[in-house]
């Protein structure tokens, strides 16, 4: 059976400019539960690469520049 | 494959990664050694404290609040005294988190800084140190211009818990602001000394609703809370219903018979809470002159004032079984 | 390297002891167990990264059952816990929690954890229960995670983040020989050697769909898969009234608690829409949960946590600790509904099913030492079956299961185990990666969830378990022969629906078992209405037998506490009755 994929608008935001995942820095990605933010290959920054979020804000609240943003995901706005 | 477990060699090439020349890169390397564990690793970060980005300089000041003992605190009252407030609140967070009494020593120069974060910052983290060395200090700190301060000194002095600070404490009850004066009657409330017992009920009638409410419940804790019991029932009458639920409590806990009428007349009163208090307490007052009173909500709308009641009027029937054998 | 590329490769590791699950309940049984042995080597292994896993990686607002001397004693609180779940409970084991617990919290305290403490430096002690006076605030809790991690490190606990344990490995003699466990970044496998293995992986909480239809909406962690439970299970360990389900009271949509034990000591309280408080229960219990459930259905729902009575100033306080503590972006979500607690009220609603000893007693049997009925193997936290021991519980009863699982691993030795074993479970873990075409793992969960929705959810239905059953057969059917992975993190949510359809076919059988209601919500059976104290006053236990699901009855130990009939009685003259 052929798989597709599908459109998803995800909850974790991080501000590029910001970000220095691109100096080293892997707090976001290490401490989200779910596992679900990675770093661009492109552009060495942060981003949320699963749409599996419990929203529960150590991204943000570790964040050393302040560039990482959980908003609640839309489903249960 | 590689090691399956987190490093422990986290200082090896720490030196040169702190003198690279990307800020960010610093940063890195700071949050690495914070979560290293490795006590060795305060003599890199306290080797951080003047670097010319602020950003690094508050990485530092939280990576230091991983690590409890005077060398940490040294540093981090460097940190203390930054002109940038975001290094300056990361250096109070974490010197609030250190535990070792031998910290105290770097911190108490800064108790007479001429900024009132500095002074406030330093009281705060001496609080849990529990060193008898600080009253003094703190005692003067009482004196300080900013409210904030005082706040904190009140506290650095009650948990130290001396009779000795009692007359301070006391005159802090008529400090011009009420987050001090509020502050001020907790901190009496460890205090045997009758004294302090009247110095809170002075307290129930303050201007600010939530220090008579502080002074209310104080005196349900304090050895000689009972003084203060006529008091307390006249508070019964306060415009503010959570300072009468607090007085409703303490003279439960007191167990007075001649409270019952006063608390009583709160049964029917609109808000839950305090009709659930007021049956609480004549059940532990537990006096046959409750029941006309407790009868009253025996069928109130709120199941928690119902349940008190039937709590209530059990401890009653149990008083009046143990008086007849 | 394309990301989370799947890389074939095994190691081999091996420990004294092994802790699984580096929440809560885990790194405190790493850390005591190298108390006990500072020269033994003690594994903490962890699906996500212990800096921030487990329920409550933001840390907690509040205990909620502290035992502090001068407010409520041991014998009090065993009491209460016993009344609050029918009767059904081995004591011991709650009052040794009730006993030790106070110490955890002491040195809690001294790890840098902060308590609520008044201004000489005393722990501020509300009273929120009809009698006990058991909740201890914690406005400042959002750096537990901070602190547990900082005494790991410092004890050098070998750490190993983002490997999931998949299977339990047992010598020929039973005993426990250690566990395979898979790189979530890399699919590569780990098989970790240990004389004792403790189990510390949380509730089952990603069981039922949230009624928002986001998966991960969950009341519990949603990394919370119920991994250990179906661990224990495979590997032959007992599981006690998994019927017993979780079900929490939430801010409705959101996934995060109201919260009646951060806003309740301040005057809050749960008030139907005429305004009334409605729950007559004591403690927080399935019976709560019934009335809670009943009050939704009435004329009189919809339920709302009522704030408004209370001063400017003290909702100010409230929401200072609501908004940065266990589920933050709790004011996030208020906001964005533009919901004001000075003006509104907050509607709230009930949550998805769940497993979870915290907050019931659905958990793997374990005795007073943290002991399973497999040797060698411990279980605490949320998974275990000590009812309702929340977060200080499983702080205190992982410290009892660190201690005595190193004394088990200092006069055992390694027990052999069959190298065919994590061959077979190398073949079961990588299946769904050698697929080239299938199903994908996000809508095998997706089924088997909503499955659980409509089928398993209380009141139970026995018609309604039998027909579940059938349809979660059909979905294990296709997760087994057609789910696909294309990628290691795929694979790690593959393995977690695997557990999820575990705990789904546990929770059935389980169910279908106890042929009375007991526990309010938690275990309403349409068909059997009454609680039958003749027959099912006893735990039940389920476990893998020849390969088969089978349940049992276990005798309730002798009370250590006696409880009175009178005293029964009167709890149970306060209840409103199941209408159901």
């Amino acid at each position: 059976m052929p798989l597709a994929t599908y459109q998803t608008s995800v909850p974790v935001v991080v501000d590029d400019a910001k970000c220095i995942a691109d100096k080293g820095c892997t707090v976001c990605v290490d401490v989200c539960p779910l596992d679900v933010l990675r770093i661009s290959d492109m552009t060495g920054k942060a981003y949320m690469a699963y749409d599996e979020c419990w929203y529960c804000m150590p991204c943000e609240a570790d964040c050393p520049t302040g560039a990482v943003t959980v908003n609640i995901p839309y489903l249960l706005r | 494959m590689s090691s399956p477990f987190e490093s422990y060699d986290d200082l090896d090439d720490a030196d040169e990664r702190l003198q690279a020349a990307d800020p960010a890169e610093r940063r890195v390397a700071i949050i690495a050694l914070g979560h290293s564990g490795d006590p060795a690793a305060v003599a890199h970060l306290a080797g951080m404290v003047s670097d010319p980005d602020a950003g690094v300089r508050q990485q530092v000041a939280m990576a230091l609040g991983e690590f409890d003992g005077p060398e940490s605190a040294i540093a981090l009252v460097q940190l203390l005294v930054d002109p940038e407030r975001i290094v300056a609140s990361a250096a109070a967070d974490s010197l609030a988190e250190l535990k070792d009494a031998a910290c105290a020593d770097a911190i108490l120069p800064l108790v007479r800084h001429s900024h009132a974060f500095v002074r406030m910052g330093a009281l705060r983290s001496l609080k849990e140190l529990r060193r008898k060395d600080t009253l003094k200090p703190a005692l003067e700190a009482l004196q300080d211009s900013d409210a904030a301060v005082r706040v904190q000194a009140i506290g650095v002095i009650g948990f130290l818990k001396l009779e000795e600070s009692i007359p301070a404490l006391t005159a802090s009850i008529n400090d011009s602001d009420a987050h001090v004066r509020r502050a001020a009657v907790s901190a009496l409330a460890f205090s045997q000394m009758k004294s302090a017992a009247e110095s809170i009920t002075r307290a129930l009638k303050d201007d600010d609703w939530m220090v008579r409410e502080m002074a209310a419940e104080t005196l349900g804790l304090n050895a000689n809370g009972s003084v203060a019991a006529d008091q307390l029932i006249e508070a019964l009458a306060d415009g503010f219903w959570q300072v009468r639920l607090k007085s409703i409590r303490s003279l439960g806990k007191m167990k007075l018979d001649r409270a019952v009428r006063p608390i009583g007349g709160c049964i029917t009163h609109e808000q839950a809470n305090l009709r659930k208090e007021a049956a609480a307490a004549l059940g532990e007052i537990a006096d046959p002159s409750g029941e006309p009173y407790l009868a009253l909500v025996a069928g109130d709308t709120d199941p928690e004032v119902r349940k008190n009641a039937r709590w209530a009027l059990q401890q009653i029937a149990a008083r009046k079984a143990r008086a007849g054998a | 390297m394309a990301m989370d590329e799947i890389v074939d490769g095994m190691s081999e590791v091996s420990c004294d002891v092994l802790v699984i699950g580096g929440g809560t309940a885990g790194p405190m049984a790493a850390l005591k167990a190298k108390l006990r042995n500072p020269k033994a080597n003690v594994v903490l292994l962890e699906k996500a990264n212990v800096k921030r896993s487990g329920a409550i990686s933001m840390g907690m607002d509040g205990l909620n059952n502290a035992v502090i001397p001068g407010y409520a004693t041991p014998e009090q609180y065993t009491k209460e816990i016993t009344i609050a779940n029918d009767g059904i409970v081995d004591q011991k084991a709650v009052y040794k929690y009730a006993q030790n617990c106070y110490g955890i919290i002491e040195e809690l305290d001294s790890f840098g954890i902060r308590f609520l403490k008044n201004e000489n430096g005393d722990y501020a002690v509300k009273k929120v229960h009809h009698i006990g006076t058991y909740v201890l605030p914690m406005p400042n809790g959002d750096t537990v995670k901070k602190a547990l991690y900082r005494q790991l490190r410092r004890a050098r606990i070998l750490i190993s983040n983002r490997y999931m344990a998949t299977r339990l490995l047992t010598g020929s003699d039973g005993r426990v020989a250690g566990a395979i466990s898979v790189n979530t970044r890399t699919a590569e496998l780990l098989v970790i050697k240990a004389k004792a293995v403790i189990l510390c992986m949380g509730a089952a909480g990603r069981l039922g769909l949230p009624t928002s239809g986001y998966m991960f909406g969950t009341y519990e962690n949603a990394a919370n898969s119920g991994d250990g439970y179906a661990m224990a299970y495979h590997a032959g360990a007992a599981l006690a009234n998994l019927e017993c389900f979780q079900i929490n009271p939430l801010i409705k949509d959101y996934n995060g608690p109201a919260c009646a034990y951060v806003a309740g000591p301040f005057g809050a309280y749960t008030a139907n829409n005429e305004g009334s408080r409605f729950i007559e229960c004591d403690y927080w219990s399935g019976q709560m949960m019934l009335e809670f459930y009943n009050e939704l259905l009435s004329g009189k729902g919809p339920v709302f946590l009522q704030l408004k009575h209370l001063h400017e100033k003290t909702i100010e306080e409230i929401e200072s600790t609501l908004h940065k503590v266990e589920r933050p972006t709790r004011g996030l979500f208020q906001k964005g509904r533009g919901n004001d607690y000075r003006t509104e009220s907050i509607e709230m609603h009930i949550s998805e099913i769940g497993f979870c000893s915290g907050h019931s007693a659905s958990g793997v049997f374990v005795d007073d030492f943290a002991r399973t009925t497999v040797p060698g193997l411990y279980a605490a936290g949320d998974m275990a079956s000590v009812p309702h021991n929340y977060m200080l519980g499983a702080f205190t009863n992982g410290a009892v299961a660190g201690t005595d699982a190193m004394e088990f691993a200092d006069n055992h030795d390694f027990a052999d185990f069959d190298a065919a074993d994590v061959a077979k479970e190398r073949d079961r873990v990588m299946a769904p990666t050698r697929r080239d075409d299938g199903i994908p793992p996000n809508q095998i969960e997706y089924k088997a969830r909503r499955l659980v929705n409509d089928y398993l959810q209380p009141p139970k239905v026995t018609r309604k378990f039998e027909l579940g059953q059938r349809r979660l057969a059909e979905v294990r059917e296709d997760m087994e022969q057609r789910m696909i992975a294309r990628n290691s993190h795929e694979l790690l949510r593959a393995l977690e629906t695997q557990s999820i359809l575990d705990c789904a076919d546990m929770a059935a059988h389980s169910s279908l078992y106890r042929e009375e209601s007991r526990w309010g919500l938690y275990h309403l059976r349409t068909d059997f209405p009454e609680k039958d104290n003749e027959n099912w006053f006893c735990h039940t236990l389920l476990s893998k037998k020849d390969g088969r699901m089978t349940s049992e009855k276990r005798d309730v130990q002798p009370y250590v506490v006696p409880i009175a009939d009178d005293e029964k009685d009167l709890y149970d003259k306060q209840r409103i009755r199941a209408t159901a």
